[in-house]
């Protein structure tokens, strides 16, 4: 071959070459790498916790004896299904979570109600006292940790205030054309929120049934027994009604809960911790960490910043009800798992994967 | 003996504590160097490969834990940890806003992911040799490239240049925390190192994987931010602009890098005699991210 027509081979053989790698890292800039099919890095923000909000009070009004209903108008509030709740944070920097019981479609405003409990730790007090009408205030939220399942048929039992994050299931139940029952159990009818608008809604075929105490005595739920499987139970009250709605249910099933306090065991009180995999029981008192217990007995699990931000103390929950208390987890990732520098248990026990 | 042994400068020492952070990312341009989205871009390439590679370092550092035998070493390799995740965390937080921006990072972040979840991620091996080796394998490679981020953080935080061409405050915040750690916690990877292993021949051969890895990287990384920027016309990055953007010290200089190779691979290196633990400290005391202030040209947030 003579050497122009080599040099020319070589040059095209090059130029050829160059335009096909050119091509491929176009299409795939780490060529020839390939992708993880589902990317981890960049998702974080969209999957955290919302953003805080401004809201302002628009409305306040007293529904029943007591009881404080605030309309929160902003701008850009995300989205919500019935069972969701909001952080408020209340002037002092307290924050309390409440129930949104508006209408889902009603996209420029919350709302939340709640009951003016003299003796509590002081939130609904202050919100009476310090929130008027004008007021502007932050929140965060929402998040749902009640959700709607979709059932053919559902029973509501609802105690008291507990009824407002019932409310919007009763109007998505009504709309769906589900089939759905609502027990409202409260002190007097005086003391009840939205007696009306859910007597309304009931109108036909008795779907609503009013117990106040003070007339016919405490809410009789031995029928509960007798429910059919399919039928889906959502209840939220005072913990010795949710107690007793779980009782009548049998072991068998489990009703879907909400509570607005936290369950007998007062939190950050201490609690049983079991580590499953090392076979262990142990003891959270209530002035130490989960971390500081866990590192007694396995001094090698991982953790750093013990103010849970970092994330690395992170370990996967197999039974219990956490208390999280950090301010880095995504919902999904608070359903099965916590980090146990700063977050406890709600009930009396909890079994880690360790 | 002297000259084969890593000289320690103790006083550089200091106890390790991951700091939170908050960075608002509203109002930071996608030429966030005004006027130079060739040094812009350069730099951006930390957000696609930090948030992947940090994580991989917190998720090796969790296993190397159980094998350290010195306390000191313990506590700083804890610290070192939540350091990295938070760096993680808040690298990944700017890609958001580059996909906002109408720069979609992800074609390359996937496949940066898969390099460090699957490549150097844990293999099937047995437990026993073929795991440890993997293991310090891994341990090495990161001191490598930790020499080159606490190379690259005592350079960001003198890089004075970028403020004179009007740099996004907050963008300099977020690389300067980040440096100012990094130079903090210089030391610990090399430690770590030298604690589970030490080999002179497995320093120098990670040396050059991680070397040859963050060139290729890089540079893939410049192109692809500069191919798919929608304002540029003139879309071509070569090394001659690097080079240039070092010489004007918008970004670190050629010569400067060419230099830090054989101190890495000089048997008395040790990363406690190179960057100043006090700047370090300095800057994380007043930096805004790190410690709940607004970014003034922000106006607050």
């Amino acid at each position: 071959m003579t050497r122009p027509l080599t040099v020319a081979l070589v040059a095209g053989g090059a130029l050829l070459a160059r335009r096909a790698l050119r091509r491929r890292i176009g299409a795939s800039p780490l060529w020839p790498m390939p992708a993880l099919e589902e990317p981890v890095s960049g998702r974080r923000r969209e999957n955290r916790r919302p953003s805080s909000h401004r809201v302002l009070v628009a409305e306040r009004t007293e529904p029943a004896e007591g009881v404080v209903r605030l309309r929160l108008e902003g701008a850009d509030l995300p989205p919500w299904e019935p069972g969701a709740h909001i952080d408020v944070v209340l002037p002092s920097g307290a924050v309390r979570q409440y129930s949104l019981c508006g209408d889902p479609d009603d996209r420029g405003a919350y709302t939340i109600a709640t009951r003016v409990l003299e003796g509590g730790r002081g939130g609904s007090r202050e919100l009476r006292e310090r929130l008027h009408e004008g007021t502007e205030m932050e929140i965060r939220g929402p998040r749902n940790r009640f959700p709607l399942v979709a059932a053919p048929s559902y029973l509501f039992v609802a105690g008291g205030i507990g009824i407002t994050p019932l409310l919007p299931m009763v109007r998505a139940a009504e709309r769906a054309g589900a089939d759905w029952r609502l027990m409202y159990c409260g002190r007097s009818r005086a003391s009840m929120p939205f007696l009306d608008e859910l007597e309304q809604a009931g109108a036909d075929g008795g779907r609503v049934t009013v117990v106040a105490e003070d007339e016919s005595g405490p809410p009789g739920l031995a029928f509960l027994g007798g429910l059919p499987a399919e039928t889906a139970v959502y209840c939220c009250g005072p913990e010795g009604l949710m107690d007793a709605v779980s009782g009548a249910l049998g072991e068998a099933r489990a009703p879907h809960l909400e509570r607005f306090t936290a369950s007998a065991a007062v939190p950050g009180g201490a609690f049983a911790l079991e580590l499953r995999r090392s076979g262990r029981v142990l003891t959270v008192p209530a002035d130490r960490s989960v971390l500081s217990v866990v590192r007694d007995e396995l001094p090698n699990v991982s953790y750093s910043c013990t103010q849970g931000f970092c994330g690395t103390c992170r370990q996967r929950v197999l039974e219990g009800e956490i208390d999280h208390r950090d301010e880095l987890l995504t919902d999904a990732e608070r359903e099965d798992s916590m980090l146990i520098c700063v977050s406890r248990c709600r009930g009396g026990r909890l079994v880690l994967d360790l | 003996m002297s000259n084969t042994q890593p000289v320690t400068v103790a006083s550089e020492h200091t106890a390790l504590k991951a700091r939170k952070v908050a960075f608002a990312w509203e109002d930071t341009p996608l030429h966030w160097v005004p006027g130079d989205p060739f040094t812009t871009h350069t730099i951006n390439v930390l957000h696609l490969l930090l948030p992947a590679g940090e994580r991989w370092f917190v998720h090796v550092y969790k296993q190397v834990l159980p094998h350290i035998r010195d306390d000191r070493l313990r506590e700083d390799v804890i610290g070192f940890i939540g350091q990295e995740a938070v760096h993680s965390q808040a690298h990944d937080d700017v890609l958001p806003h580059l996909r906002a921006l109408g720069l979609d990072p992800t074609p390359y972040t996937a496949q940066v992911d898969w390099f460090f979840e699957k490549l150097l991620g844990d293999r099937t091996l047995p437990p026993g040799k073929a795991r440890d080796w993997w293991l310090k394998e891994r341990v090495a490679l990161i001191a490598a490239i930790e020499h080159y981020t606490a190379f690259l953080g005592d350079w960001v935080l003198g890089a004075e240049e970028l403020d004179r061409q009007g740099a996004d405050p907050v963008m300099l915040d977020l690389l300067r925390w980040h440096g100012a750690e990094e130079v903090e916690h210089r030391s610990v990877a090399f430690d770590l190192f030298m604690h589970v292993d030490g080999g002179y021949r497995r320093r120098v051969r990670t040396w050059a994987a991680a070397f040859s890895a963050l060139a290729f990287l890089w540079q893939r990384g410049t192109r692809f931010f500069m191919a798919n920027d929608p304002t540029l016309l003139d879309r071509r990055a070569s090394f001659r602009d690097f080079h240039d953007g070092g010489r004007r010290g918008v970004l670190p200089s050629t010569p400067a890098m060419l230099r830090s190779i054989p101190r890495y691979l000089s048997r008395t290196y040790h990363p406690s005699q190179e960057g100043s633990t006090a700047q370090a400290l300095a800057y994380l005391a007043s930096s805004p991210g790190a410690n709940g202030l607004p970014h003034p040209a922000n106006g607050g947030r």
